[in-house]
């Protein structure tokens, strides 16, 4: 059952970010995750704003002077997925926006929502008083943690429900914002919170700040990259690990790369030892795997999520061995 | 028929498929044979466009008059004692009519297990606390928000393994043990000795949630005295004598429609406790009350395939012949007494010829949701061990498994005291099976392709079911109208199986008429036959043969009108087409110019269903294959494809016989690879209580290439039309199949369900 809310549908962004700005007000782009939200009690508003009426066109996907392009953030991730610039160009982007939910819920969320989505822990999503709730613990701790991190995590244990993060996180991209303050411009790595800092938001926009756009850069446009998924269900469910990868190849050689993980940490992770180890390396047998197992360095499984290791270590050499085959 | 383990209950104290009673007489007739008109054909759904279109009323879309809307508070406790319930801030609220609890003497009556719809000690989350009765759907949420309840906690066990451990907190003041049951025959040490080789292993199941698409619930409306229920149900009749139990009414007052219903599994056999609270609330509040359970309330309180352990020993002379299988299987029941090792141990000791079995069997009550029947109970638990240790016993011999199922194939029914099958539909299943789906080919190409981190496999499995026999009691009229078209009045429901259409086909067989010229009214207490609920894959063989006496008994009369207009003997007048004529084939009558038929407007034709012969087993069986491939370095299992052969005698509508293999082995993939209840450790509560969370399978999870293989045979020993039970055959091997082409394609074995990276992956490091 839906709260009692009211429902305003602005014309103009500024209006938007104005009523934003107050109170407990949720923005209502595809909604997918808004209105799940919302039936289940995690959390209640007195206001969603709907961002169907604007007049500026947050859903276009134009090309930027250094070449590379820039997505309206509300833009559907089908859109995203199936769009052929993106295809060719920023390949682990559509194949990461491909592998969201299902069909029916691509054609309707949209690519800001996607990364402004909420956590799918089931104590969070549950009946359960967890911290970022606003109650005092987690209950992944001592509770059902399969599906929790192994990176990342202090007090809250979430994984980021987002596969189109860790894509834009490796190719490098920028969220454009607006805001009561005229917004501003965020790296995809710093766009999302992590529980060290603030175990009840998931992103570090401010109070009325919105997502208007995404901007990929052209020096990452026709590089290397990838995304693949590994989930338990190969519809309609989240990332058991997650990887998108960006190399800039000379051959067999890695110039520069970028690695970031999806179902590993609260955040989309990037990968820095696994880059570190992988640059300047020729992609071998030894280089991949010493890269796989710099990713998982740090790893600290909690009780049940172990598998987690040796299954990003998989995925990473996978990814890296078709790398190198191509 | 089986003993001890029919007996076994569900949850509402009723055996979960009901067995005959004194039984009329033997069921013989001239069979079809071979050529059918319309029996064995492809035929979609003859209510198809009704219920894509929307215009198909099922339950949850019926609305009345004045009605209002219930909803059910759940304890969020897995234990708890409830010292007080205070309604009064909910009944302040406007929209309100009624709130109900175990405060309410009146509204409260007994229910399961000496307990009552609303009980003081709750002892599994979501059970029932209090109900109201509000304007709109809305409302009735947010009174249920201000009703207080005060709990006090109790010590809960959530696993079967705690609930037997010593200190255990008690479900029940008797103590978590429901209850032990055992077999024996033979002698199990001789067996033992006797052997050249053994297998064992511990396989564990997960317990699997009942969520059909249309949730459980129902419409109850009283005019008077008289309360009429649309439920989402199994079987009106079933429902009908529980609330009439229930509330003390005479069978006469209680009415119970339910034409259309979106999927049962098992779980809606029976009255549930809404259909009850609808019931009172709609008296209290003299209005219509409808009430369907939310999502999270159907995973938490309406029932699940129990979670089990089992521990299996094979043993075979070095030419793969069983001399032992010993079995033990624990499940757990839930909250209350519901079958958690109901049926556990069939396959183990029914499925193959072996002299010296011994099987333990013990039900536990943990804090959590009751067991109900899910889709072959016990049945699909038992094949994932019995059919693992088979494919583990055939590596150990050197055999091929298929030679080694082959070896054992038995002629009766082992636990029956080898009472004759009515085919050796087991050795055709497994034959044919393996022959169409290329069996030896493929294990040599899987066999081959074992470099690199992607590993292929090949498996198979076989089973059995004990009740794919139907009978008695079950009565059908079919009406001849003197246009030439007929109306078939029977009271069993359809649960999306084609219930309908397969036996619309069998009066347009039996009649020479068109399918066109049936229509068909089931599933109303008020004005359909008794049938028992559709369960246990008896539907086809109970009400089929039941359809076709009665277009028998519409037939005789036309013989006799036909024979006094034409003057002729009665023995001189036979059915051709949709025509009678005289032996000597001189002369020749339409059915739509029978004077009598035009006088009287319609003949009335009576079927009762008569009881199966008692000298043979009639039984369904199954063999499934299956080709997939593992990436050993993520664990992911891709299906490639499969393929099932089965046994249930004669096909009456080939398209729906393939909508049950498809439905059968997707809902045994569900259970194999992706579904599985998680409870808590701390807390005890749910945490998958929702369909993203609870992973039913995808279109996506499904292998490419599925074929449905019947096995070609009438079975006329069965009963008149030929045809037995399917619905749950279908999915008992699917997971042993799978798990054994996992196998086939790591050397790792998998022990338990659901099989997935979590499990998989660890194994598959350690042990390669």
């Amino acid at each position: 059952m839906l709260p009692a809310f009211a429902y305003i549908r602005p014309t103009r962004l500024q209006d938007v970010v104005a009523r934003l700005n107050q109170g407990d007000a949720q923005l209502h782009a595809g909604g997918t995750d808004l209105l799940g939200c919302l039936h289940d009690g995690v959390f209640t508003t007195d206001m969603v704003i709907s961002l169907g009426a604007l007049e500026s066109d947050l859903n276009a996907i134009r090309q930027t002077e250094d070449g590379g392009l820039e997505l309206g953030a509300m833009a559907r991730v089908a859109r995203i997925a199936e769009d052929a610039t993106i295809r060719q160009r920023y390949p682990a982007l559509a194949q990461a926006a491909a592998s969201v939910a299902s069909p029916q819920l691509r054609n309707q969320g949209t690519l800001g929502g996607n990364l402004c989505q909420k956590p799918r822990c089931w104590y969070y999503r549950g009946d359960f008083a967890c911290l970022r709730k606003g109650g005092f613990k987690c209950f992944a701790v001592n509770g059902e943690n399969q599906y929790h991190c192994i990176l990342g995590g202090t007090d809250c244990f979430i994984v980021h429900p987002s596969d189109i993060a860790p894509a834009l996180v490796a190719l490098d991209a920028e969220i454009k914002t607006a805001s009561p303050q005229g917004g501003r411009r965020i790296a995809a790595s710093d766009l999302h919170m992590p529980p060290s800092e603030d175990p009840r938001r998931e992103t570090r926009l401010k109070d009325g700040e919105v997502i208007v756009s995404i901007r990929l850069p052209g020096a990452m446009a026709n590089r290397y990259s990838r995304y693949r998924k590994v989930r338990a269900r190969q519809a309609w469910d989240f990332a058991l690990a997650g990887c998108a990868l960006n190399l800039d190849l000379d051959g067999d050689q890695v110039r520069d790369c970028r690695i970031a993980l999806a179902g590993a940490a609260p955040v989309p992770w990037r990968a820095q030892a696994a880059e570190q180890a992988l640059k300047g390396q020729t992609l071998t047998a030894a280089t991949i795997r010493n890269t796989a197992q710099a990713a998982m360095a740090d790893a600290d499984p909690m009780s049940q999520n172990g598998y987690k290791v040796a299954l990003f270590e998989g995925l990473i050499a996978e990814m890296l061995e078709q790398a190198a085959a191509t | 028929m089986p003993t001890e383990e029919t007996e076994t209950q569900n949850i509402e104290g009723q055996t979960p498929f009901t067995q005959a009673p004194d039984n009329p007489a033997e069921d013989k007739a001239e069979p079809w044979g071979e050529q059918t008109r319309i029996v064995g054909r492809r035929h979609g759904r003859i209510d198809g466009f009704e219920r894509v279109s929307g215009g198909a009323v099922y339950p949850s879309d019926v609305s009345l008059p004045g009605l209002l809307h219930a909803a059910i508070l759940g304890c969020p406790y897995p234990h708890a004692r409830i010292k007080g319930v205070d309604a009064s801030a909910a009944l302040k609220l406007p929209g309100v009519h009624a709130v109900i609890s175990s405060a309410d003497a009146d509204a409260n009556p007994e229910w399961h297990q000496g307990g009552r719809i609303f009980n003081d000690t709750c002892r599994y989350e979501g059970e029932p606390v209090a109900a109201v009765a509000a304007d709109n759907p809305y409302i009735a949420a947010d009174a249920l928000k201000r009703i207080l309840v005060s709990y006090e906690e109790l010590p809960y066990v959530s696993d079967m393994e705690s609930a037997l451990a010593d200190g255990a907190p008690k479900v029940h003041p008797d103590g978590n043990t429901v209850k032990t049951d055992s077999y024996s025959r033979g002698d199990l040490k001789q067996g033992l000795e006797q052997a050249a080789v053994q297998v064992s292993g511990q396989y564990r199941t997960a317990s699997e949630m009942q969520t059909p698409l249309e949730r459980h619930g129902c419409v109850a409306r009283w005019e008077g005295d008289q309360l009429t229920v649309w439920e989402s149900t199994q079987g009106v009749y079933a429902v009908q004598s529980r609330i009439a139990e229930t509330l003390g009414l005479p069978l006469t007052r209680v009415r119970v429609i339910g034409h259309y219903m979106g999927g049962a599994f098992g779980s809606k056999l029976d009255a549930g406790g809404y259909s009850i609270i609808a019931s009172v609330l709609a008296k209290r509040t003299g209005r219509p009350v409808k009430l369907f359970v939310s999502r999270e309330q159907t995973l938490l309180t309406m029932g699940n395939r129990p979670p089990t352990r089992m521990d299996i020993r094979l043993a075979a002379r070095q030419d793969g012949g069983l001399t032992a299988i010993e079995f033990t299987g624990r499940g757990a029941s839930g909250a209350y007494s519901a079958g958690g090792a109901s049926l556990l141990d069939w396959l183990a000791k029914d499925l193959y010829q072996c002299d010296n079995v011994a099987t333990e069997l013990e039900d536990v009550y943990i804090n959590a949701g009751p067991a109900r029947p899910f889709r072959a109970p016990g049945y699909v638990q038992c094949a994932f061990a019995v059919e693992q240790a088979m494919d583990a016993l055939a590596e150990k011999l050197n055999m091929d498994p298929v030679a080694l199922r082959l070896k054992n194939i038995p002629k009766g029914s082992p636990a029956k005291d080898n009472l004759p099958y009515t085919t050796d539909g087991l050795r055709l299943c497994i034959e044919q099976g393996a022959q169409h789906f290329g069996w030896e080919a493929a294990r040599a190409e899987a066999a081959k392709r074992q470099d690199g981190p992607i590993k292929r496999g090949v498996g198979m499995a076989a089973a059995n079911w004990f009740v794919g026999d139907g009978g008695p009691p079950c009565t059908v009229i079919v009406r001849l109208y003197a246009d030439g078209t007929a109306n078939l009045n029977m009271g069993a429901s359809d649960i999306g199986t084609g219930t309908r259409t397969v036996m619309a086909m069998v009066v347009a067989e039996e009649l020479g008429l068109e399918l066109d010229a049936i229509s068909v009214e089931n599933a109303d207490t008020g004005t359909c036959q008794y049938a028992t609920p559709s369960g246990g894959s008896k539907t086809v063989p109970t009400e089929a043969p039941t359809v076709r006496r009665a277009c028998l008994a519409v037939k005789d009369q036309l013989l006799d009108m036909a024979a006094k207009q034409l003057g002729a003997g009665r023995d001189q007048v036979v059915f051709a087409g949709s025509e009678i004529r005289t032996a000597d084939g001189f002369e020749s009558l339409k059915i739509r110019d029978l004077d009598r038929l035009s006088n009287q407007k319609v003949v009335v034709g009576l079927g009762e269903r008569r009881h199966n012969p008692d000298d043979v087993s009639i039984t369904p069986f199954a063999a499934q294959f299956c080709e997939l491939e593992v990436n050993t370095r993520t664990g992911e299992v891709k299906l490639l494809r499969m393929l099932g052969a089965n046994e249930s005698g004669r096909v009456i509508n080939r398209l729906t016989w393939d909508n049950q293999l498809i439905g059968g082995v997707t809902m045994g993939i569900g259970f194999a690879l992706t579904e599985g209840r998680v409870l808590d450790g701390p807390t005890g509560k749910l945490c998958n209580a929702n369909w993203h969370d609870y992973k039913l399978p995808t279109a996506l999870d499904i292998p490419p290439e599925l074929i449905s293989d019947p096995v070609m045979l009438n079975d006329d020993q069965a009963n008149i039309v030929g045809a037995k039970g399917l619905g749950e055959p279908v999915t008992i091997p699917t997971a042993p199949a799978i798990a054994n082409a996992i196998y086939h394609a790591t050397g790792v074995r998998p022990m338990a369900t659901p099989i997935n990276p979590l499990d998989l992956l660890p194994r598959l490091n350690q042990e390669t």
